[in-house]
């Protein structure tokens, strides 16, 4: 958590999309940004790229209001998945409340997931958090490309460890919307276990999550 | 690097309008509305209260909503901060809500622009120190290394020099141990083959001179009977001297035959081929058999002061501390051969056993001293001594806990001390 300000009544999470290089982490967060409605939420903000490739880190803030008139903000960000660019990672990492592990579902790409899940692990430990208690969802994306690593295989490996797996095509805006709902779902059990969502702000799961993810469909 | 380093600056930490606005920036845009005709151009905060502002239609220093002809929003990630409010003046109502419009515009992409360049100086300032620190710390770890490899560097000639002498003294008591065992061997089996035919020398040559004493008697009795006769004869065989020089013959005899029983003796007991283990040793007594063992070594003009007192038993194996006299003696024999004095003193002093041997010989040079007691380190002629004497000496001792120490006299000659702690036959095995 970045801030929580009681006298202020307000709270500033952090959510980190975390994965290999170029395995769709912007993506995700453009589409986030185009598929839900601008009420609630800021403009996304990309920092210098190169080459369309992260250096710093791309930034999609949300907005919540509990009943009890605590101000939750919600801060989305995307790390730089080239491996040079571990410090800013870590920086990044820095007291986050959930990650989502964008992985590749190409199979030449298996040991850049596997290694960058590793330095996720470790950079988690170098930030102070465990990986084994920090709200965590996977998605595997790209699900539109040929030589893929086949759903039943990723499920098979992944599901003994009990985090949710989510199939996507994050150019196409598929599994997105998901990946992010259920990140936002484990974050909230996370938080609300801590500082009484509900029983203290009045905020319980449902308008959570409703307040997050308004959809342009719902709108229109 | 620790924690509170670490967290100088958090990614994602909330920034207020002040962080990403300046008056430099501010001023120009309030100063053309004012030249525009506007009133009052204020910038306020998110509560309201202005932060920077120009004019001359001043409302009150806290203005409420209604003092303003004209306001609009600034953001910040998307949030409301702060507000750009005119009051309208000499402008038009309408003209004061587009030029409000326009600042604010102006502002937001200012504020959007300062935030990201903000951002990316600070993640890079935190990602130089970070690899600084990391830089530093990789760098400390290699001086560590560094230092740990110089002193293995500077230390390995003198550890390698001090295995190399742990082998060689190991080497020294094997060659000592197998020699003594040897030693023991042969004195027993010696002693043993010796001990039967000498006692019945000893004991037929005792007979043999009562015998002849007999014999002499019956010889004296036949000559007086027939002094005439055998006179020529008796004095043609010289019976007289024969007879006189028989008995002292056998005398002789029988005092060589002693000898060698004493000296099969202490052989034996020098040797304590039959109790290699620990037992309560009397040293008065083992420094006398050792004496006993070396006579043929004793130089003939030597002169051996002993000076015994009074000791405790030792817990010890008598065979070691056997070798031990032994090596002293022959050390000081061999130092003076030709009118040695030497003074043997043994001493009970608090916890220990003191044995001194105390020579008249050249006494040891100093530039030596310290190495006397090395393995193979010898000052006699080639064949002479094999340089391990003190040496066995010297491991026997500390191998008790004990120590050995030289010393010369001022008058001359030297002065070997060995101290053995009284209790220490518990640990008393040769290392």
């Amino acid at each position: 958590m970045i801030e929580y300000d009681e006298c202020e009544k307000r709270m500033v999470l952090k959510l980190v999309y975390y994965g290999p290089a170029l395995s769709g982490k912007t993506t995700n967060l453009l589409q986030l940004h185009d598929l839900l409605q601008p009420e609630g939420r800021g403009d996304l903000m990309v920092l210098d790229t190169k080459d369309d490739r992260t250096i710093f880190f791309d930034l999609l803030p949300f907005f919540l209001m509990a009943p009890s008139g605590l101000r939750i903000k919600l801060k989305v960000y995307t790390v730089p998945g080239q491996v040079k660019h571990d410090a800013t990672r870590k920086a990044v990492l820095q007291r986050a409340d959930g990650v989502a592990f964008i992985a590749d579902s190409q199979r030449s790409e298996i040991t850049n997931n596997f290694n960058s899940f590793q330095n996720l692990e470790k950079n988690l430990g170098f930030v102070g958090l465990d990986i084994e208690h920090i709200p965590l969802v996977v998605q595997f994306n790209k699900r539109d490309l040929g030589g893929i690593v086949a759903e039943e295989e990723v499920r098979r490996v992944w599901n003994p460890s009990g985090i949710p797996v989510f199939m996507s095509s994050a150019l196409h805006g598929t599994g997105v919307l998901e990946t992010f709902v259920q990140l936002a779902d484990r974050t909230y059990e996370h938080i609300d276990s801590r500082y009484g969502l509900a029983g203290n702000h009045g905020l319980d799961k449902h308008m959570f999550l409703s307040q997050l993810v308004r959809r342009r469909s719902d709108y229109s | 690097m620790n924690l509170t380093t670490e967290i100088e600056f958090l990614v994602g930490a909330e920034k207020r309008l002040t962080d990403v606005l300046d008056e430099a920036q501010t001023q120009p845009l309030l100063n053309s509305a004012v030249k525009a005709g506007v009133g009052f151009a204020a910038i306020v905060d998110d509560r309201g209260v202005p932060l920077w502002s120009l004019g001359t239609h001043q409302p009150l220093p806290i203005p409420v909503e209604e003092d303003w002809d004209a306001t609009c929003r600034l953001l910040l990630e998307g949030e409301p901060v702060g507000a750009v409010c005119l009051i309208r003046g000499q402008v038009s109502s309408k003209g004061c809500g587009i030029m409000a419009h326009l600042i604010a515009e102006a502002l937001n992409s200012i504020i959007n622009n300062n935030l990201k360049r903000m951002l990316t100086t600070e993640i890079h300032t935190r990602v130089v120190n970070q690899s600084y620190d990391e830089l530093l710390e990789s760098n400390r770890r290699l001086t560590e290394s560094e230092k740990k490899y110089r002193d293995l560097a500077e230390t390995l000639e003198r550890r390698v020099q001090e295995r190399s002498g742990e082998l060689k003294r190991a080497y020294a008591r094997l060659i000592q141990q197998e020699k003594m065992a040897s030693v023991g061997q042969l004195a027993a089996g010696v002693a043993h083959e010796i001990n039967n035919p000498i006692s019945y020398i000893l004991s037929n040559l005792n007979m043999l001179r009562r015998y002849l004493g007999k014999m002499a008697s019956m010889l004296e009795h036949y000559r007086e009977l027939h002094a005439s006769a055998g006179s020529e004869k008796w004095q043609e065989l010289k019976l007289d001297m024969v007879l006189g020089d028989a008995g002292e013959l056998l005398d002789q005899n029988v005092s060589g035959a002693e000898k060698i029983i004493q000296i099969v003796s202490d052989l034996k007991g020098f040797s304590h081929v039959d109790d290699m283990g620990e037992s309560a040793v009397d040293i008065n007594l083992e420094i006398d058999r050792t004496l006993g063992v070396l006579s043929r070594e004793i130089p003939g003009d030597a002169r051996i002061v002993k000076e015994y007192g009074d000791l405790p038993t030792f817990e010890g194996n008598a065979a070691q501390l056997c070798q031990v006299v032994l090596n002293l003696l022959r050390n000081a024999f061999q130092a003076r051969p030709r009118g040695l004095q030497l003074v043997i003193t043994t001493e009970h002093k608090g916890e220990n056993i003191r044995i001194r041997f105390s020579d008249n010989g050249p006494g040891v040079p100093d530039d030596i001293r310290n190495r006397i007691f090395e393995p193979f380190f010898t000052t006699r002629d080639v064949g002479q001594g094999t340089g391990l004497g003190l040496t066995v000496a010297y491991d026997i001792v500390t191998g008790y806990g004990g120590t050995i120490e030289v010393e010369n006299r001022r008058q001359g000659g030297a002065v070997f001390l060995v101290q053995l702690p009284v209790t220490g036959g518990t640990h008393g095995q040769l290392r």
